[in-house]
């Protein structure tokens, strides 16, 4: 422990380094991932087929081993070879299906009652996305941003065996060097910052939340 | 009466497995080309043989070593003496032997077999045309242009003291940018043109095949790294034909020659009969010799 | 104003009309059809044959989102926005058209006023801090925020207990007078129909079996009718 904190402090310059590179990958990974995913989950809402595509698609690329799914990108022209760019490219696609599930879950979870309400007072379809659906559907919409989040600070790591950078640097020198302090200056950052990300996150979570459904639950008093 | 017989049985198969030469190798082709050269030799004397190749690094296959995992690997006197044993490098190769040698037997009871003939150092590699463009020939030639250069190194390099930090060092300059890469990515991204000069292994195969250049070690800076085998001292005990066996690979194979495995098994040959091919080679060699 | 001589194959041959400033009440079993009939109007389910009529015009060659804005619409389960305050709902629909917003705050208050929930009390709260009939009151001054000339209301009190159910007719009965609006109103509940309507009307499987004030509707000869005022009676010596 006094080893690795010792460490740290020697190498701050280059941890730091690292860590601007490896959050740089993380949220750029994430912002594509949500201006992407976001509509294709309200398209899946919205049409029965669509949703089918989308789900599925997202699903499947779950369940692709990450280091598999870097070296299947190596080749591929124009977003392909290695570095930063291809790193998050993968990124982007595993952050896919927690956002894509998690804005389908939210604009599903409107009451039936509420959209029907909307539509009768003659909202269009798109005022009652901006006004109504999407605010409910904030928090479980930002709750599926924090998993990607939190996932894709992990896949990072893996980032650096093709020359992205990151805090997965120290990972793989270290597993070469057997040495378990310079594993852990990889490690220890990284699992910190999942862990602050996923705090940050649930914080906003808890603001957004409107203030009349979060006590839903709450019984109602007497007229 | 037949139930003895059963126990018996089991516990002499139980002896034998652990009777086998764990044979290591590190994570890249030449190693395996190497350890499966000492495995089939082995073999041919009668030793039975277990394979675990392709461990990991340098320091991977030293703790197996040192803690028994494996009884034997190829290693290089210039990675053990600089990188193991951490001391000042030595330019002559009988002298690094001779050190590596002393320090082994003394610290870990592990013993260096005879040399297999040939040295594997770090080769500086760039593209021929960047070479021919730049007019690059030695290491000291990268240093006008190092800072416009992508370099693309393994995390090992990157990591160890006689690495890229000594490397540095010795030379004085820095690249603009550096990638720290799987080594199996790392020809592919030079002839790909996303970096410009990668730390390879001067037998690689595919310095020939991609028409790369090495660049000369003009400071001298990377010591001799001859191959050779690395033994535990109990096995050599357990094994009274392991010596010998080790000996008759003793200046068995020159750098063209460990060039041409290497690239016979990248491009796709089987590991095992690339190194029984070459066997029979040896063996048609030593007959037609005149005696 | 509004008539619609066929429906889905839910009914065929339904034939009714409302007059500008009349309550026109639907009853009939559950199942019959009279959400559909409340949703062609609006346009929230198309006609399969014939048409309906809104001020003249067919339900499909309106737009529908200026449709919908001219006809209150109240549901049973209310549907309040449960992000907004009970100002933010009644405000939305005068948002979305653009009203200044001074005009929409006083429009609020005149409303809320209106429904017996005076904005400087309950302004400021959230659906989920209401009761059921303070909800549906809300509901009720939602619909009518852009003063539509026409009011159409799916069993909006069936949820309530039938204390808050009794006082929320009256109320409503009052409001109809007051403003003058049309209004076409469904429910399961024939006392409340006949408390409500200006005219009845009974839904059945065929289409409308009888339509009359509530005087006639009482005393009709038609089967169906009879039976259904028949369980007044029964609920009375019962």
């Amino acid at each position: 422990m006094g080893d690795l904190v010792g460490y740290l402090r020697d190498h701050a310059g280059q941890v730091a380094g690292l860590t601007v590179e490896h959050v740089t990958m993380v949220v750029l990974a994430v912002v594509v991932a949500v201006v992407i995913g976001v509509p294709l989950g309200i398209a899946a809402t919205r049409w029965r087929r669509w949703e089918r595509v989308v789900m599925g698609t997202s699903n499947v690329l779950q369940t692709i081993p990450s280091l598999a799914l870097f070296g299947f990108l190596i080749p591929v022209p124009f977003i392909g070879g290695v570095g930063a760019r291809t790193a998050i490219v993968a990124l982007t696609l595993y952050a896919l299906l927690p956002i894509v599930r998690g804005t389908h879950a939210g604009i599903r979870g409107v009451e039936p009652a509420v959209r029907e309400a909307g539509l009768g007072l003659g909202m269009t379809g798109g005022q009652l996305l901006r006004r109504v659906e999407l605010p409910l559907a904030a928090p479980v919409i930002l709750s599926g941003v924090r998993v990607a989040t939190v996932i894709s600070v992990g896949i990072a790591t893996i980032a650096a065996a093709i020359g992205a950078g990151g805090l997965g640097v120290y990972i793989f020198q270290g597993l070469a060097m057997v040495n378990d302090t310079v594993i852990l200056a990889g490690a220890v950052p990284a699992a910190l910052l999942a862990l602050t990300a996923d705090a940050l996150l649930g914080l906003l979570e808890r603001r957004i939340t409107p203030a009349g459904h979060a006590d839903r639950r709450v019984e109602r008093r007497p007229a | 009466m037949n139930r003895a017989v059963l126990i018996l049985l089991v516990l002499l198969l139980a002896c034998g497995s652990g009777d086998a030469v764990v044979i290591g190798s590190k994570n890249f082709t030449e190693q395996d080309v190497l350890g499966e050269i000492l495995a089939q030799e082995l073999e041919a004397r009668g030793i039975p043989v277990e394979r675990r190749f392709h461990l990991g690094g340098t320091f991977v296959c030293h703790s197996a070593i040192v803690d028994g995992e494996i009884d034997l690997y190829p290693e290089y006197t210039g990675t053990a003496l600089t990188a193991i044993l951490k001391r000042a490098p030595v330019q002559d190769p009988e002298r690094t032997l001779g050190e590596v040698t002393d320090a082994y037997a003394a610290r870990w009871r592990l013993v260096w077999g005879p040399p297999f003939g040939f040295e594997n150092t770090f080769a500086l590699v760039v593209r021929r045309a960047d070479a021919e463009s730049l007019d690059l020939r030695t290491i000291s030639d990268l240093g006008p242009v190092a800072a416009r250069m992508r370099a693309g190194f393994g995390p090992e390099f990157m990591a160890r003291e006689d690495g890229y930090p000594g490397l540095r060092r010795a030379y004085g300059f820095e690249f603009g940018r550096i990638l720290q890469l799987d080594l199996g990515l790392m020809y592919r991204a030079l002839d790909q043109r996303e970096i410009d000069v990668a730390v390879a292994n001067s037998t690689d195969g595919r310095i020939d095949a991609l028409d790369l250049v090495v660049l000369a070690d003009d400071r001298r800076y990377f010591p001799p790294y001859q191959a050779a085998p690395v033994v535990r001292e109990e096995a050599l005990d357990r094994h009274p034909r392991l010596r010998e066996g080790l000996a008759a690979l003793a200046g068995s194979l020159d750098e063209a020659g460990m060039r041409a495995l290497n690239r016979d098994v990248e491009s796709g040959g089987e590991l095992e009969n690339v190194v029984r091919a070459w066997r029979e080679r040896r063996v048609r060699q030593r007959e037609a010799a005149p005696r | 104003m509004y008539e619609i001589p066929d429906g889905r194959t839910l009914f065929d041959g339904l034939s009714l009309s409302v007059r500008p400033d009349e309550t026109v009440v639907l009853v009939g079993r559950s199942g019959v059809g009279k959400t559909t009939v409340l949703k062609l109007v609006n346009r929230l389910l198309e006609p399969h044959g014939g048409e309906v009529r809104v001020a003249g015009i067919r339900t499909t060659d309106w737009d529908p989102v200026a449709l919908r804005r001219r006809t209150g619409y109240v549901i049973q389960e209310v549907g309040l926005f449960p992000h907004l305050t009970v100002a933010g709902n009644v405000g939305l629909v005068p948002d979305l058209l653009g009203w200044e917003r001074s005009r929409i705050v006083e429009r609020t208050a005149e409303l809320l006023a209106l429904v017996g929930l005076p904005v400087e009390e309950f302004g400021r709260r959230y659906p989920h801090e209401l009761s059921g009939g303070q909800r549906q009151r809300v509901g009720v001054a939602r619909a009518l925020a852009a003063d539509p000339p026409l009011l159409l209301l799916d069993e909006p009190f069936g949820a309530l207990d039938p204390m808050t159910r009794f006082d929320l007719q009256r109320e409503f009965r009052e409001l109809m007078r007051r403003l003058g609006k049309a209004a076409l109103f469904v429910t399961h509940d024939v006392r409340e129909a006949l408390a409500l309507g200006g005219r009845v009307g009974l839904l059945t499987a065929g289409g409308l079996a009888e339509i009359a004030s509530p005087a006639d509707f009482v005393t009709s000869n038609h089967p169906e009718v009879r039976a259904l005022v028949g369980t007044l009676d029964q609920t009375q010596n019962g």
